[in-house]
């Protein structure tokens, strides 16, 4: 069970980058392909500043400004020289890659020997406990937060430019800049994942970001499924659940490798596990 | 509802059954690969075969080799280490890199048996106060070995004109390429040859770039063993023919796929070396007089049908790959 344990820990350290995906899905109707890029990008200025001995407290904040930076950037490309969102993501995550490998110096870098934000209380004896419930409280915070950020007029805008952009303009709101800070705030979330992440597993690496969107994806699509099933109209409750299908993503890798499938199956099971999650709701009703 | 009652018993039978008893019969090996490939297998072959001829054998029911791979993504690696130090297994085999410094950030106690991994310090794994991981032991491998595998070139090799150039593609994703990178350029420059260097990041760029590079009238082709240089080397094989240009590497596997000579670490031998000591702890129980050792065998091996292609007189001291 502790091993599930460890899952869940993993689940919660991706649970900004599914919060991420998430905002950046309901601005854009597509998901930001800068996740790939950001999310390393996290990762690579904590193992760098760590080696530096900065502590987590001052690691925190250049991180999400380096992660909102890149989103900046991306959204810059999108809504001034009018290129394609998606190209402009996979723009800057391709660019995004040299920049991580300058920041690291080399493509990996181990943290030995460091204090991280997971030995910073002793909430409990046992170290996966201990970092459980600083990942726990750290994303509590951190969901709070854009629960809040998402209800103020702002967001409320924000979200509303997704849904219909020309009506939002009627409205006399920005999009662009809506646009804009949007994808600042997903990647700097990302870019927290990559933060917690880079601590938990304890070494950053060039390619941790690989495929990344699509795990992230794969959260917010569960959850999407939920909200509707379940037809939830709650700010606070779709985040719960993005938050729960980050964790739910993990949890099916977990089940699977300690299932014993054969190597070559691990992708495939994976993916008939979460087919099974989101097809449930069909299934049931045809059930029912 | 009566499917959703369906599945959630089969869930939970699944779960009771697979809770493992407490009481633990034979010694169980944690297997960590990082990704699929043919070449990085041999090393897997070759640890379960050290095994087997030190009396731990699957078959005998001795040992219980548990094997996972990560597929290439670093969160499987993670939660695979996870899985078997939480399990807990009585020791764990890891092969690459990826594989080796998942498991070292994870568990300080359980020993872990490193296979095609460089050393700690090309690694960067040494701690200040404590040097090396204290549970990490197995085969490693540093950067010496390159120099003699590519001043094979200069010594086969003559150039079409003036200075001998070659051409290497790498992966810069992967410290160790980087940093053999880093050692051939000062060695080029000693050696007075010309080296052209382009970065691969996946294997699908492989043929761009290699294509790239035989654009640029080079006279050979080095191969540095990396993981996308494995997954392409069938494509840069075709593409040096084309052009007429014999590839040089540091691995035998490769030259099994076309490559003409490699001096280097042999990947069944790697892993065989590594699994002798697992041999070790799994007899002694106790990790007493183990330590990181340096890749033992290395070989000399050429191609013969490549090697008469390009017309390449190979020294007497070369075997012939098997």
């Amino acid at each position: 069970m502790e091993f599930y344990l460890t899952a869940l820990i993993q689940g919660l350290c991706y649970c900004t980058l599914a919060l991420g995906i998430y905002i950046s899905m309901k601005i854009f109707n597509i998901p930001d392909i800068t996740t790939d890029g950001s999310y390393t990008l996290g990762g690579a200025v904590t193992a760098v500043m760590l080696m530096h001995h900065q502590p987590v407290y001052v690691v925190l904040p250049v991180v999400v400004l380096a992660g909102a930076a890149a989103g900046a950037l991306t959204g810059l490309i999108h809504t001034k020289l009018k290129i394609n969102a998606l190209l402009a993501g996979i723009l800057v995550m391709t660019a995004l890659y040299s920049v991580n490998l300058t920041i690291m110096g080399r493509s990996n870098l181990p943290l030995i020997g460091l204090s991280s934000l997971f030995t910073l209380a002793n909430i409990s004896n046992n170290p996966d406990l201990n970092t459980f419930w600083i990942a726990f409280i750290f994303i509590l915070i951190a969901t709070l937060k854009i629960d809040y950020l998402l209800k103020t007029d702002f967001g409320l805008a924000m979200r509303a430019t997704g849904n219909s952009e020309s009506m939002i303009r009627a409205l006399g709101v920005n999009t662009d800049r809506m646009k804009i800070v949007g994808l600042a705030l997903a990647n700097a979330l990302t870019a927290l994942s990559g933060y917690l992440i880079t601590q938990y597993q304890g070494f950053a690496d060039i390619s941790m970001g690989i495929g990344v969107v699509i795990m992230g994806l794969g959260s917010v699509i569960i959850a999407e499924t939920l909200i509707n099933w379940l037809r939830i109209t709650s700010v606070w409750g779709s985040l719960a659940l993005v938050l729960g299908g980050a964790i739910l993503f993990q949890f099916v890798l977990a089940f699977t490798l300690s299932s014993g499938v054969d190597a070559i199956y691990l992708k495939a099971v994976t993916a008939i596990f979460v087919l099974l999650i989101v097809g449930l709701p069909r299934l049931t009703r045809r059930a029912a | 509802m009566k499917l959703l009652k369906n599945i959630a018993f089969v869930f939970i039978v699944y779960l009771v059954a697979g809770c493992s008893p407490a009481k633990k019969k034979v010694p169980v090996v944690g297997f960590i690969d990082a990704f699929e490939d043919a070449t990085i297998a041999q090393a897997r072959a070759g640890f379960t075969d050290a095994l087997k001829k030190g009396g731990y054998s699957e078959a005998d029911k001795t040992v219980k080799i548990e094997y996972r791979n990560g597929q290439g993504s670093i969160p499987n690696v993670i939660q695979i280490a996870n899985y078997f130090i939480h399990k807990p297994v009585d020791l764990l085999a890891t092969c690459t890199t990826l594989s080796t410094l998942a498991a070292v950030q994870k568990t300080k106690t359980i020993p872990i048996f490193a296979m095609v991994s460089p050393t700690p310090e090309r690694m960067k794994l040494i701690e200040m106060n404590t040097g090396a991981p204290a549970n990490l032991f197995g085969a490693v491998e540093d950067l010496a070995y390159i120099d003699t595998s590519f001043l094979l070139i200069p010594q086969l090799l003559k150039p079409k004109m003036g200075k001998l150039t070659v051409g290497i593609v790498y992966n810069d994703a992967e410290p160790q390429s980087a940093d053999a990178l880093r050692q051939i350029r000062a060695l080029a420059e000693k050696n007075n040859i010309n080296i052209l260097a382009t970065p691969v990041v996946t294997s699908a760029d492989a043929q761009l770039v290699t294509k790239s590079l035989l654009d640029k009238n080079i006279d050979a082709f080095f191969a540095l063993p990396d993981n996308v240089v494995f997954a392409s080397f069938e494509t840069i094989v075709k593409s040096c023919d084309e052009k007429y240009v014999p590839i040089f590497t540091s691995e035998a596997g490769l030259v099994k796929r076309g490559a003409v000579v490699a001096f280097g670490a042999d990947m069944y031998q790697w892993g065989y070396q590594a699994g002798e000591q697992a041999v070790q702890y799994l007899n002694n129980n106790s990790t007493k007089g183990l330590q990181p050792e340096m890749v033992k065998v290395r070989n000399r091996v050429f191609n013969p049908t490549v090697a008469a292609k390009y017309h390449i007189a190979i020294p007497a001291n070369f075997k012939t790959v098997k």
